[in-house]
């Protein structure tokens, strides 16, 4: 006598439990068993728990000038260090470190936010192309086409110039010439989707086309872009750093890593680590999103490659 | 003759996305604030002179007037001249007044030719440096996954993917040029000053070499023909030389172009820092001065290479892999 699947209550039990976990979860547990995707959640996690804390309990000022402690080093370097300037002072003797931090929170609020409005327009844009086709697809695809032909900075820097750089208009600006990657990745996937079997079945149940694009096709696609979408915060934090560089960033005298690296090149002989400091930090922050990022990735491409 | 036929087909999409373009641009650069005839004239002068060069110009005609009249140019090979930058060469200074509705200003065809091969020199350069650097890296890791080879490139593709490139730029003057000497770092007076900036873009560019190579050449290692030239005897060195880059290389030319925008971005930066005077220098320069036919230019120019790399590209995959379709 053969016991019957059925019969063994483990099998029936794991199935269901299996299928009910959201894929997001999944690629989540997966990439936490990454050694890189939680040595970068860690180091990230603790400069942002950092930078949201430290600002707001330290007596020091990012912004106040005292000339006493001008060019301070930071710590274990040169003579005059101390413990309350890990990072040394600037050239008007504001720390260093505090600077850093609240660069990081206008960096990193810029970063997300950014890949947040890049992702809605493209992903928008890419499903409406691939699920209708057609004229849809002719027109939007080759208006991604001429966008993308231009490079993001010459755009960002054109209209940054002119108009007066703030927080929202960096957050438009970068946005809106990033999104055409994300259109064409989700349009090559609501075309697979798109002749799938149950889209077939929705039509004939005579769903309509938005309905089926918001509820079905995009639940199924958007989490794998979504995630990858990670690598590209980093991008555009590096991006916002470059902007400030060129003086079109977020105005002094509120600190960022690209208008404090600027600045610093004047006193790059005398005392290098008002430069080289906020680099480090930046290149540190930045390094840490992009393990979790590939890790994400990684965890990703196993994910659906099990999947299909 | 398929081929030729496909040829024509992609150039003429080119060019319309060319026109796209240059429309975007142009309709941008006039709907932004700033007023380019406020800095040609100088700030000192009065309203009615600014109102009078503006309209000698043709700046005060509604826009698809002015981008017809423009286009009309460029199709015979007109870029139309600098409003900043006379022919001989120096910048336009508070003080003097060049009338810029005569001929005397620099035609942007000029301007953007002679900083042309410096550019091509430095891009050459750093995707060089960059292949140096990424080839080996990318396939050692792409034959042992799972193990240190992978480990590293991941790790090097990670932290040179992070590194902001002004921050490295000035890092590099620091240490290689102003504490040891090794090479010059600012200005352009001979092939040295190449160097510098060259490894800065080939930073930039590495990690996705690497990525790419890494993730395609691990593929490809599992597909059944390398188990088949196993088994046929073939030594280690030779299946991967002879049947697995070929494979891998498909996915590499495709990245080269699609990352051609991010080498651009990448240029436009350091030669900014670096001084270096070529097409990038000249971008930022001209953004700074308003000067339409100047940005236009270098716009419609930029994309036109990117398009035509972009069908060299989808040729040269072909030529590798016939299998794919064009």
């Amino acid at each position: 006598m053969t016991i019957s699947p059925a019969a063994d209550p483990s099998v029936v039990l794991k199935a269901p439990a299996l299928r009910e976990r959201s894929v997001g979860y999944r690629i989540l547990a997966e990439a936490m068993r990454n050694t890189g995707f939680r040595v970068g959640l860690g180091i990230l996690l603790l400069i942002v728990l950092a930078s949201a804390i430290y600002p707001e309990v330290t007596s020091l000022s990012a912004t106040k000038i005292s000339v006493r402690e001008k060019f301070l080093p930071p710590i274990l370097f040169g003579e005059k260090w101390s413990f309350l300037h890990p990072l040394g002072t600037d050239q008007l003797g504001r720390d260093m470190l505090l600077r850093c931090l609240i660069g990081l929170r206008y960096s990193f609020f810029i970063g997300v936010t950014t890949v947040v409005l890049m992702f809605c327009v493209g992903c928008a844009l890419g499903l409406v192309a691939g699920y209708k086709g057609g004229w849809w697809d002719t027109i939007i695809m080759r208006i991604t086409d001429a966008q993308l032909s231009v490079p993001m900075i010459i755009l960002a820097i054109s209209i940054l110039g002119v108009s007066t750089p703030s927080v929202l208009t960096i957050i438009i600006v970068l946005g809106l010439s990033g999104w055409p990657l994300y259109a064409r990745v989700a349009r090559g996937l609501a075309i697979t989707e798109r002749s799938r079997e149950y889209v077939r079945g929705l039509r004939v149940l005579g769903a309509a086309d938005l309905r089926i694009m918001l509820l079905f096709i995009a639940p199924n696609i958007l989490p794998g872009i979504a995630f990858v979408a990670v690598l590209d915060v980093a991008r555009m934090m590096i991006f916002e750093a470059i902007l400030g560089f060129l003086g079109l960033g977020v105005q002094p005298p509120t600190p960022s890593f690209g208008t404090i690296i600027s600045d610093a090149r004047k006193y790059l002989i005398n005392a290098w680590w008002i430069a080289t400091m906020p680099g480090l930090f930046l290149t540190l922050v930045l390094v840490s999103i992009n393990l979790m990022g590939s890790a994400l990735e990684k965890a990703r491409n196993r994910i659906y490659g099990g999947a299909s | 003759m398929f081929l030729v036929e496909y040829l024509l087909k992609r150039l003429a999409q080119g060019v319309v996305i060319v026109f796209l373009t240059s429309l975007i641009i142009f309709t941008l650069l006039r709907v932004v604030p700033g007023d380019p005839v406020r800095l040609i004239v100088g700030g000192m002068a009065n309203d009615t002179v600014v109102k009078e060069v503006a309209e000698k110009m043709g700046l005060r005609d509604p826009i698809i007037v002015q981008y017809g009249r423009y286009i009309a140019g460029v199709v015979q090979g007109d870029f139309g001249q600098s409003y900043v930058r006379p022919r001989n060469g120096m910048v336009v200074a508070g003080g003097e007044y060049i009338d810029p509705t005569k001929s005397n200003m620099a035609p942007v065809i000029d301007l953007v030719v002679e900083r042309l091969p410096l550019t091509l020199m430095l891009a050459g350069m750093s995707l060089v440096f960059a292949l140096l650097v990424s080839v080996p890296l990318g396939i050692f890791g792409g034959l042992y996954p799972n193990r240190w080879p992978s480990s590293l490139a991941l790790l090097v593709q990670s932290v040179f993917v992070s590194i902001p490139n002004f921050w490295l730029s000035i890092v590099l003057i620091l240490f290689l040029s102003v504490k040891l000497g090794w090479m010059p770092a600012l200005g352009y007076q001979g092939f040295a000053y190449v160097l510098l900036p060259a490894i800065v873009l080939a930073v930039e560019i590495c990690p996705f070499l690497i990525r790419t190579l890494t993730v395609s050449l691990g593929e490809i290692m599992q597909a059944p023909f390398i188990d088949e030239a196993r088994v046929r005897g073939l030594s280690r060195w030779r299946i991967v030389i002879g049947h697995a880059l070929r494979n891998a290389a498909v996915p590499l030319v495709n990245l080269l172009g699609m990352q051609l925008s991010v080498l651009i971005g990448g240029v436009l930066v350091v030669e900014y820092i670096f001084d270096y005077p070529g097409l990038g220098h000249l971008t930022v320069l001209s953004v700074v001065a308003r000067d339409f036919p100047l940005i236009q230019g270098i716009a419609i120019l930029t994309s036109a290479v990117f398009v035509f790399i972009n069908i060299l590209v989808d040729l040269i995959t072909y030529a590798i892999d016939p299998r794919v379709e064009l």
